[in-house]
């Protein structure tokens, strides 16, 4: 039992970090965002270092690795706030090679490991990230997914509240594209985990600049840092934040390893992490007084991604509600 | 990251597993402490003559030289098991550990063993009526008198103190030195006159805890652990062991209640209700985070060798989640849960306490703020 990264994924996530400190520093978020652009060199770099295919079979094309790996890099993805299709490609490539048959994962795998193409996941009804400049879309609704290509589905464009990241909506007329014949829950289960992934690097960051600014600014002579309110404040958000990494480690180590406990391990990740960014990044901006408030200060880029990122693929409340489907069918089980 | 039991742990969990099917002590007695208290020494009896009274104890001292791993695996089986507490645990966790850090040869070998078969039991006199989240502020005195110490003080929410031989004490021996370099940690014997036991009767209706009246009492100099002046080292050795593994016996017993909970909700179709669904959901989320934080703070302290931020958060989360767990239970079950005697009733009441015993919620948060974010110290 090791609850805890390898060697190799500890020297993963710490090359990511320090990759994504250099290349995408928050002057810089803060550009691509306030142009509604992204920093295509970054792209191309991440491409190169094989991030949109880590996770997808070496048959593929990919680097073979798993959901374990492919959360730390994008657990230091939300931390950056980098801006890139990587969530929303990677997203897709987790999707199609857990339910697609071999013929739908054979023609896109290998071309979304490589980057020649970027790819995505959503629902009809929902925002859907980065659909505009995706050649795959995978869309799901009550009947299952669809796997389609961008010639076939409507997509709009949409101004969302995070302009890191760009999203659309999505339609197709009934019967366009092919549909995955897998597992639909577990596929989208996998997706769910990195989400969770991402939102915790979110969090962590939140709570990073919240400490770093009170411990510096001063209010009756004294960092605001040193008032219990702030400072439970602060440990509230720990809690949260600690809360939802050790679910989503837990839920990416089942996706890889024991899937019987993935639709727990997701549920749990996606709610914890979830509700939990929500409320850490509202206290960052909390914490950091009228300058939180401002669009010149970085916390709100964090707030937005936060919320988009809660509701993709399903909340808190939704989550929550298959908990508790989860725990009645353990007790039947028993009865 | 692997998170599957290794042939070992697997193996010891079998061991114990198979272990307790035969020995399994049956339903604990309601209501009557006393019965309670006979009854869970009558299964730590059993432990012991088994070999399984402390399992994370060295082997020389009757242990099984348990990892931290093995040691969770412990406590959560005894916990799906449904199986009591020993009764001397803050023995077995607390003096245990501490004796064997910093007694000498003589004293190790006259207290381990008796811990160990429950024949001699522990209580732990650190609270005082001033000083309890500040302890390095106790006043209990201890003066030399030759070969003797003489303790004169008061102690409060002093556990099991009813049924004890011994007490882990930490007293003043120097005034005239900053307050945390003052204090020297003894090993007391509770039967003498010069000790008054009196019942805190609990908003349960229990006495759990109790409060001492010590009118100069007397302590053998060869009873003092860890030598004079080093008390609030001793002592930190002794918080640190607090509910060492004991987490994991918590969190498992929480689970069992949350399945008696769903239970109840499901044959009472109050699982219906979206708004129960989702309390019972967000305690479902509450319960696994707590295991999940325990075990990635067993994976820390292996890497690390010291215990990281889980370590201080999962107190504060089992507490605001039992609480929440029976406040659930009285929306859920109804009015049988507020009929005096019946579990759910008794955990409505009990867990009001779980936010102060062993460190308040708000201490829990200075902690984590202070040492662990690094922020400045409060004003």
């Amino acid at each position: 039992m090791n609850f805890d990264f390898s060697e190799d994924q500890h020297e993963i996530k710490r090359t990511a970090h320090d990759l994504l400190a250099k290349r995408s520093p928050l002057e810089r978020v803060r550009a691509a965002a306030e142009s509604r652009t992204y920093d295509d060199g970054l792209w191309t770099e991440l491409v190169e270092l094989g991030w949109p295919g880590i996770a997808i079979d070496e048959q593929h094309g990919g680097g073979g690795l798993g959901v374990v790996e492919l959360c730390t890099l994008l657990e230091e993805g939300g931390h950056a706030l980098a801006g890139s299709p990587f969530l929303a490609t990677a997203l897709c490539g987790l999707v199609l090679q857990a339910a697609g048959d071999d013929g739908q994962r054979a023609a896109w795998l290998p071309r979304l490991a490589s980057g020649e193409v970027t790819g995505t996941v959503g629902t009809a009804d929902a925002l859907v990230p980065d659909a505009d400049g995706a050649a795959l879309l995978l869309l799901a609704d009550a009947d299952g997914i669809r796997l389609l290509e961008r010639y076939e589905a409507t997509v709009e464009p949409v101004d969302a509240i995070d302009p890191t990241r760009r999203y659309a909506r999505v339609s197709a007329p009934a019967g366009a594209g092919s549909p995955l014949p897998g597992d639909v829950e577990a596929a989208l289960d996998r997706a769910r985990v990195a989400v969770a992934a991402e939102l915790v690097g979110v969090s962590a960051r939140a709570l990073e600049m919240t400490v770093a600014y009170v411990q510096d600014r001063k209010q009756f002579g004294v960092p605001v840092g040193s008032f219990q309110a702030v400072q439970h404040r602060c440990a509230q958000m720990l809690l949260h934040t600690e809360s939802a990494r050790a679910a989503t480690y837990f839920a990416a180590w089942a996706a890889d390893a024991d899937p019987e406990r993935l639709a727990e391990g997701a549920a749990l990740a996606k709610a914890a992490a979830s509700d939990g960014v929500r409320e850490t990044t509202a206290s960052a901006i909390q914490a950091h007084g009228g300058i939180g408030f401002t669009w010149e200060a970085d916390v709100h880029w964090f707030y937005k991604r936060a919320q988009l990122g809660a509701a993709y693929l399903g909340g808190g409340g939704a989550m929550r509600a298959r908990l508790a489907r989860l725990a009645a069918r353990r007790v039947e089980a028993v009865v | 990251m692997d998170l599957t039991f290794s042939e070992a742990e697997l193996a010891f969990r079998d061991e114990l597993r198979s272990w307790l099917a035969d020995h399994h002590p049956g339903e604990m007695p309601h209501g009557d402490e006393d019965e309670q208290y006979a009854f869970r020494r009558d299964w730590q009896r059993t432990l012991y003559d088994g070999g399984w009274a402390a399992v994370h104890w060295p082997s020389r001292y009757g242990g099984r030289d348990a990892t931290l791993t093995q040691s969770a695996i412990y406590f959560e089986e005894l916990g799906r098991a449904r199986a009591p507490l020993a009764a001397n645990v803050l023995g077995l966790l607390l003096a245990g550990p501490t004796i064997m850090a910093w007694g000498t040869e003589e004293q190790q070998d006259r207290y381990l063993t008796p811990i160990l078969s429950a024949e001699e039991i522990w209580c732990q006199g650190f609270s005082e009526p001033e000083a309890g989240s500040d302890l390095a502020s106790l006043k209990t005195k201890a003066v030399r008198d030759g070969d003797e110490w003489v303790v004169t003080g008061q102690k409060v929410w002093t556990s099991g103190a009813q049924h004890s031989k011994w007490c882990m004490l930490v007293a003043r021996t120097d005034q005239d030195v900053p307050k945390h370099k003052g204090l020297s940690y003894f090993l007391m014997d509770m039967e003498q006159a010069e000790i008054q036991v009196r019942p805190l009767v609990q908003i349960t209706g229990e006495a759990e805890f109790n409060e001492l009246f010590i009118e100069e009492a007397r302590i053998p100099h060869e009873n003092l652990l860890g030598g004079e002046g080093n008390g609030w080292k001793v002592a930190l050795t002794t918080l640190m062991n607090e509910r060492a593994g004991l987490g994991f016996f918590l969190q498992v017993r929480m689970r069992n209640v949350l399945d008696d909970l769903v239970t109840a909700a499901v044959q009472n179709g109050r699982i219906d209700d979206p708004v129960v669904a989702d309390r019972l959901g967000d305690l479902h989320l509450r319960t696994e985070n707590l295991r999940l934080l325990a075990y990635r703070g067993l994976s820390t302290i292996e890497r690390y060798g010291q215990p990281g931020p889980e370590g201080s958060l999962t107190k504060w989360l089992w507490s605001e989640t039992n609480q929440l767990l029976a406040q659930t239970a009285a929306d859920v079950v109804g009015a049988d849960a507020l009929v005096a005697g019946t579990p759910w009733a008794y955990e409505l009441l009990r867990s009001r306490g779980n936010s102060i015993e062993g460190g308040t919620t708000e201490i829990l948060k200075n902690i984590v703020a202070e040492r662990v974010l690094r922020l400045p110290r409060a004003a």
